[in-house]
């Protein structure tokens, strides 16, 4: 009953933003596999087109990253994890809500788990489950000639990833206590750096250790920081 | 239930060099209103926290209903009220989701009724969002959700800062109210001493993070004293009373501020400096305050002059 | 019965004794007789807003001048008038309100006689009241 309080309460604080990202999402995902199905049309053609992944071949050649429908998703991703970061771990110092929160009858740890789910929980509603519908709908043989490839779907879920290690990373800066701004944005620069790691190369198998070592490392530093600190 | 709802025992706290809360050795008995003074910064807001374990005492420890506060568990957190300084809530909640928020951490304990009437009273609207409210506003439903589940002990942060008189009196009566139940006790810091006389019945003094008053306000309001002494002749250059604060002279006349001298006392020095006679004068609550906490020695900031 | 009573906390009286002294002077102008019952210490409280032990400190206060007696599970009630008793503090307390209004009356240039008979006009009125009371 005060898990589902807390979790209902900080659920409802990331809504908003579950529909910004679930709208800009499908956005960006429908019209970058359009262009992969459609490629001599839009803005993402590239003479060198080879299907089956949306980042790779594009690394290959020299025309701006930002052509990477790759690098669209994950941004959005990314976006979706420092507003929600800031939102459960930045705002309240603001409000000043930290003491009437924290008060409540339940473990520490019960308030973080409560956030780091609805945090979750807004992920999967609305980059994955969205993507899963995007990708489903662009796989239809009448609709796009899509390749059939599960590469794709799977680079899909790299970005949604990355959004979790942003906001784990913003989520430890925010609760960073340290006095000098270089040691307090310590968790957005891992972040950042995991980021640049996966998209340096683009093995997919490393990508995927990669962020699941740096999501283990911040969930451990968040979890530490919380349990310990003073407010 | 045990008779000590409160103690710390060498509470204190460092940042960094500064000593904020310095040794605070105190207890709070069971079913008392106790009234925790001090000067802006003394140490109020950081000696309340500590105890409700949202700092880490650099020494010392501090206990709430028997339980030590680095390690609050949630079965004690559901038998405390706090109500934080600023009553800060989450402004995008309206009442109703607020009362919903709350009532589930209380599950036996909250009163609907009682929360329904206070909100009534203060003739709030409960679909309204805090953000829409004002302060005052907030305050009184901050307070109703703190008195709602009838905590055993209620903890309040200057829960009146900058609040009207009415919203003040109103924070007395809630307060009074929950003291009527039995073994209820209340710990709440405030400016206003006029407040605190009204229903405190032990006060606690912080000065620069030390504890420097902890008794019943009846002894504090009769520990501290003024006398004016006379002489005939010229008043005397040592003034070594015992419990001398402040004294100021001018020709023929002596005022001290003592505090704990008994009149005995006061009598044996008066006779021996060879003062021709004394007054005890009462001083209120709020002028003991202030002699009680200023620096000796003090001058008053604006010196009148003779035109 | 109505009691009115009111509390400044700002002032130099300790709020216990602003009680105690508002009953016993609504007991001297007999707006209070014998017998008659003194607020329950929690109602008076929660009307006053102060807190109850202050109250009943003020009630132990007027038992101690003998002005009330108190009846454990019944309440408190106004003395007989013959059980009262001042001993040597109330006089001192007497006497010195007593200076304060003498000089007060003699700096507004009244002369002695005329101090005394507007002081023994005063002191018939409430016996006056007190009489009119008891009938």
């Amino acid at each position: 009953m005060r898990f589902s309080a807390l979790l209902r309460k900080e659920f409802r604080e990331c809504i908003p933003w579950l529909l910004l990202a679930a709208v800009v999402f499908f956005g960006f995902g429908g019209y970058c596999l359009r262009a992969f199905a459609f490629p001599r049309y839009g803005y993402l053609y590239n003479p060198y087109f080879q299907p089956g992944s949306l980042v790779e071949p594009y690394r290959l050649t020299n025309y701006s990253a930002l052509q990477l429908p790759g690098i669209w998703l994950s941004l959005t991703s990314i976006g979706l994890g420092l507003i929600l970061g800031v939102r459960h771990f930045w705002i309240p110092y603001f409000t000043g809500t930290w003491p009437f929160l924290l008060h409540r009858s339940v473990n520490r740890k019960t308030v973080l788990a409560a956030k780091l789910t609805a945090a979750a929980i807004t992920f999967v509603i609305s980059l994955g489950f969205t993507w899963i519908v995007l990708y489903w709908y662009a796989n239809r043989p009448e609709l796009f000639t899509l390749p059939q490839t599960a590469r794709i779907f799977i680079e899909g879920w790299i970005f949604i990833l990355l959004g979790l290690v942003v906001y784990l990373g913003t989520a430890l800066s925010g609760l960073s206590t340290a006095k000098w701004y270089t040691t307090k944005a310590f968790g957005i620069a891992f972040a950042s750096i995991i980021i640049f790691m996966t998209f340096s190369q683009w093995q997919l198998f490393w990508t995927f250790a990669v962020i699941v070592i740096g999501i283990v490392i911040l969930l451990s530093q968040v979890i530490d920081t919380f349990l310990n600190r003073e407010f | 239930m045990s008779d000590i709802v409160l103690e710390t025992e060498g509470l204190t706290k460092y940042y960094g060099s500064t000593v904020a809360v310095d040794h605070l050795d105190m207890q709070v008995p069971r079913g008392c209103i106790c009234g925790f003074v001090g000067r802006n910064g003394a140490g109020k807001t950081t000696a309340i926290k500590l105890m409700l374990g949202l700092l880490n005492p650099t020494e010392g420890s501090s206990k709430l209903l028997g339980c030590d506060s680095t390690t609050l568990t949630s079965t004690i957190r559901q038998r405390i009220g706090y109500v934080a300084e600023g009553h800060r809530l989450f402004r995008w909640m309206s009442i109703n989701e607020l009362e919903r928020f709350q009532c589930a951490f209380f599950p036996r304990q909250w009163d609907c009724k009682f929360f329904t009437d206070m909100i009534e009273y203060f003739g709030l609207s409960r679909r309204k969002k805090i953000k829409h409210l004002s302060n005052g506003q907030r305050a009184q439903v901050s307070l109703a959700l703190a008195l709602a589940p009838n905590p055993e002990l209620l903890i309040m942060d200057d829960p009146t800062l900058g609040l009207d008189a009415a919203i003040r009196r109103q924070f007395l009566e809630g307060m009074i109210q929950l003291i009527m139940h039995q073994g209820r006790t209340v710990l709440f810091s405030s400016h206003i001493l006029g407040d605190v006389e009204r229903v405190s019945d032990r006060i606690l003094v912080i000065d620069k993070g030390v504890l420097r008053a902890n008794c019943s306000l009846e002894q504090f309001r009769s520990a501290v004293k003024k006398v004016m002494i006379n002489f005939d002749d010229s008043v005397p250059a040592e003034v070594d009373i015992e419990g001398l604060l402040h004294c100021r002279r001018s020709e023929k006349e002596l005022e001290v501020t003592l505090v704990g001298t008994n009149e005995e006392k006061i009598d044996e020095w008066a006779k021996s400096a060879g003062a021709a006679q004394y007054k005890i004068v009462q001083m209120n609550l709020e002028d003991q305050f202030i002699e009680f906490t200023a620096p000796p020695g003090r001058k008053k900031l604006f010196q009148w002059e003779e035109i | 019965m109505d009691l009115w009573i009111q509390i400044s906390p700002g002032s130099k009286e300790p709020v216990y004794i602003q009680v105690a002294e508002q009953i016993s002077e609504a007991i001297a102008k007999g707006q209070l007789a014998s017998g008659d019952k003194l607020p329950a210490v929690r109602k008076l409280a929660a009307e006053l807003v102060i807190n109850p032990n202050t109250v009943a400190r003020a009630y132990t206060h007027l038992e101690q001048a003998g002005l009330v007696t108190t009846k454990v599970g019944s309440g408190t009630f106004v003395a007989d008038p013959k059980m009262r008793k001042a001993d040597a503090a109330d006089m001192n307390i007497l006497t010195e309100r007593m200076d304060t209004l003498i000089s007060r009356g003699l700096n507004l240039g009244l002369k002695a006689t005329k101090l005394i008979e507007i002081f023994k006009t005063r002191v018939e009125k409430f016996a006056i009241n007190s009489n009119k009371k008891e009938e």
